[in-house]
């Protein structure tokens, strides 16, 4: 009860039941939405989920990382070769996968962070590290090497195998994007959260009132890795392959912040809004080009839609959002 | 409107009436989509923007000029062919086939690259609609067991045997044997995939010359004089390039300008060298170059009819294999039609299975398909560029010109 009430601690009523009608909403979904929609809706989840895990790193610890796609195609390697070369299943898999993406985390911080690399140097550093995995990944055969590596389809359904139709992928995505929006709350109202705040806001002087500046920086690249992880290895399962071209792709890396970036960076709704505002401008942009028969209009669309949104919001939607509609938090 | 006056429910009567502006696509679309005869509905999957999108438009060109060429043909069918755009994305390509199956397609072709296809593969197999590959070269997708899915592509095995296996018919056909080769490469996803695969297959395949050397470059590299000296070094007589369509040009004015005249410049299986852009740009310099790779079959009346109605509609584009290829993708889904007489999944699929097409247009056998979907009758051929064309030299009884063999010096005369 205590961490109930922690939880949602000054968030106003009507927050609450936004949110809980969301989380109905979500429930019934499938029921609601043609398979179309239904794959359109697991897009959604799954860019809000990358994009919680994401601004764990920039939004609340404020460290620019534009080499998620790291995260993810570890997670995803490690847990579908463990399954398509020793049948060991995903559930237990995604413990090896979290731990290898982790570890990896801990690397690209320990180096970025001990010595000092900020802003665009250390985005860089992030860049580097995807890079030259993708090109180890592409003469590995272990893992398939540049021809990729394929997971048997299996048209029955099996849980424990995580096979099945997108039905089964969408109450998993779910699932993971509730835990991390949770999970996301919950650290923020703690005091690591606190120190992630100020640490964003001026590490110095974060530092000079007694911040452990490394270790909280540290803290937040290992927990955004391990989140990014699980996402990789449900995009594995659901796609059923993975070439190193695509899955450290700087592409992917870049698809991960956008959702909080227009959303609203720092905050546990903007990545969410993101989602949802960009994928659904997305099918409308799909949807006009094919009636105008014009390859590429989307792109431009896309690309004006987002002008105007960081031009007239550059905080976000959300915090938009909830300024004009009082969803925002009443803090003492 | 000022931001004083805006209230939430002026909010929400704007979100409404934007809403209504934005989907109004999507009825719209349909009713065009709807406004065709009520016949076959075919999906067809290609990645016209994004990475991919120069050699997708190639293959959309194939498709655009199907029904003229049906027509031509005296084929008694129209197909309602609807385009979706993949973005040379797997996770689009999988929504873009749910949105096509929920649009009422009955059947779909796509979509070029493999982790697109299999993306759609996947929506194919769950939904129980069929899917006719028309380029992916990736042995898994007819090795998964789908029961929906047919290609009409060679493996990436199938390619690299096939390209190999005719260069000793190239030497053959010409009596001159180059006793060794060099392999340059770039070094990407594909060109990595290639250099594997030619080297796990080399040594099986029995080749008259031994590969003194392997070079890779970067796909994004603007100067291959270090790479071109580096393999001129090497004395080889043959030159093999794994590459794409702009370090295909800088290779060959590497070549010309360093004064290396091999052999021949053979590539085995990779685009660049047959491409309309390399044609014009590298001029006579281009000529006598050898891409091993499946073509269109010249010797088939289908075939011009399909260059014929491409020309006209396309005038200042090649028609090439993607081209060719996405055509037949078409030229199945017809034929499976009108065997199944019947727009039924189930129909058209057990019609796809049972399929034999003598009459198409790239060179190879009958189009059928074996138990797993693939169909094995496609042939390899040797495209060689001949007064700016690429033009069938091999296999002989589909060659549109003669083969020449050893490729003349820079400065040769027969360069014009």
């Amino acid at each position: 009860m205590n961490l109930l009430a922690r939880l949602t601690g000054g968030v106003p009523a009507r927050s609450l039941w936004g949110l809980g009608l969301l989380f109905a909403f979500l429930l019934v979904a499938p029921a609601l939405l043609g398979k179309y929609g239904l794959s359109v809706l697991i897009l959604v989840l799954y860019f809000a989920y990358v994009g919680q895990a994401w601004n764990i790193m920039m939004g609340f610890a404020g460290q620019l990382s534009l080499g998620h796609a790291l995260y993810a195609g570890l997670g995803g390697y490690i847990a579908a070769g463990l399954f398509f070369h020793y049948g060991i299943g995903p559930w237990a898999g995604v413990f090896v996968a979290v731990l290898a993406a982790s570890a990896a985390g801990s690397v690209v911080g320990y180096l970025g962070f001990r010595f000092s690399l900020a802003g665009v140097y250390f985005a860089l550093l992030t860049i580097a590290f995807s890079e030259f995995t993708r090109i180890a990944f592409d003469h590995w055969a272990w893992a398939g090497g540049s021809g990729g590596l394929f997971l048997k389809v299996d048209a029955g359904s099996d849980m424990l195998n995580l096979r099945g139709g997108p039905l089964l992928f969408y109450y998993v995505i779910l699932a993971l994007a509730v835990g991390a929006f949770i999970l996301c709350r919950a650290l923020l109202e703690s005091r690591l959260g606190r120190y992630w705040l100020a640490i964003r806001e001026d590490p110095e002087a974060a530092q000079a009132v007694g911040v452990p500046v490394l270790r909280c920086k540290m803290i937040a690249i290992v927990i955004s890795a391990a989140l990014t992880a699980l996402a990789g290895v449900w995009n594995a399962f659901y796609y059923n392959n993975l070439f190193p071209e695509t899955a450290f792709a700087m592409g992917r890396s870049i698809e991960f912040t956008l959702a909080p970036i227009i959303g609203g960076l720092g905050t546990l709704f903007g990545p969410i809004v993101g989602a949802v505002v960009l994928t659904g401008l997305g099918e409308i942009f799909t949807d006009l080009s094919e009636v105008f028969h014009v390859s590429g209009l989307k792109q431009i669309f896309y690309g004006l839609a987002l002008l105007v949104i960081v031009m007239y919001r550059p905080a976000g939607v959300w915090p938009w959002i909830a300024e004009r509609f009082g969803f925002g938090e009443k803090r003492q | 409107m000022t931001g004083r006056n805006f209230t939430r429910r002026r909010l929400g009567q704007t979100a409404l009436a934007g809403a209504a502006l934005l989907g109004a696509p999507l009825p719209l679309r349909d009713a065009f989509a709807q406004g065709g005869p009520a016949n076959l509905k075919v999906g067809l999957l290609l990645p016209t923007s994004g990475l991919q999108a120069q050699i997708g438009q190639a293959c959309k060109r194939g498709a655009d000029v199907a029904n003229e060429v049906f027509t031509d043909m005296k084929l008694p069918v129209k197909l309602d062919i609807v385009n979706y755009d993949t973005e040379t994305k797997p996770d689009v390509a999988r929504t873009q086939a749910e949105k096509a199956i929920d649009a009422g397609c009955h059947m779909l072709v796509g979509a070029f690259d493999s982790g697109q296809t299999i993306a759609i593969a996947q929506v194919c197999e769950q939904r129980g609609v069929p899917l006719v590959v028309n380029i992916a070269a990736a042995p898994q997708i007819t090795e998964q067991g789908y029961k929906f899915v047919v290609r009409n592509f060679p493996t990436a095995p199938m390619l690299i045997t096939g390209a190999l296996a005719l260069h000793k018919e190239i030497f053959k056909v010409s009596g001159k044997t180059p006793k060794t080769a060099v392999l340059m490469s770039v070094n990407d996803t594909f060109g990595t995939s290639m250099i594997n695969g030619i080297k796990a297959l080399f040594p099986k395949l029995d080749m008259p010359y031994e590969l003194v050397d392997t070079i890779s470059y970067d796909v994004a590299a603007k100067d291959l004089s270090v790479e071109v000296a580096k393999a001129k070094a090497t004395k080889a007589e043959l030159l093999l390039p794994v590459s794409r369509l702009n370090d295909a040009k800088l290779l060959v004015q590497e070549m010309v300008k360093q004064r290396w005249e091999p052999m021949g410049v053979l590539n085995p299986g990779a685009p660049g060298l047959y491409e309309q852009d390399f044609l014009k740009t590298m001029g006579k310099y281009g000529e006598f170059m050898i891409s091993n790779v499946p073509w269109l079959d010249p010797k088939s009346a289908m075939t011009t009819a399909l260059e014929k109605r491409h020309a006209a509609k396309y005038p200042n584009d090649q028609l090439d294999l993607n081209g060719g290829f996405t055509f037949e993708g078409i030229l199945i889904a017809a034929q499976a039609w009108l065997a199944a007489k019947s727009t039924k999944p189930g129909d058209l699929m057990e019609a796809l299975r049972k399929i034999k097409i003598d009459q198409h247009v790239m060179v190879g056998g009958p189009i059928q398909f074996d138990a797993k979907g693939q169909n094995v009758n496609i042939k390899a051929t040797a495209v060689e560029n001949l007064k700016r064309k690429p033009t069938v030299v091999l296999p002989l009884e589909s060659a549109a010109a003669p083969l020449v063999f050893p490729m003349p010096p820079w400065n040769d005369k027969r360069r014009t």
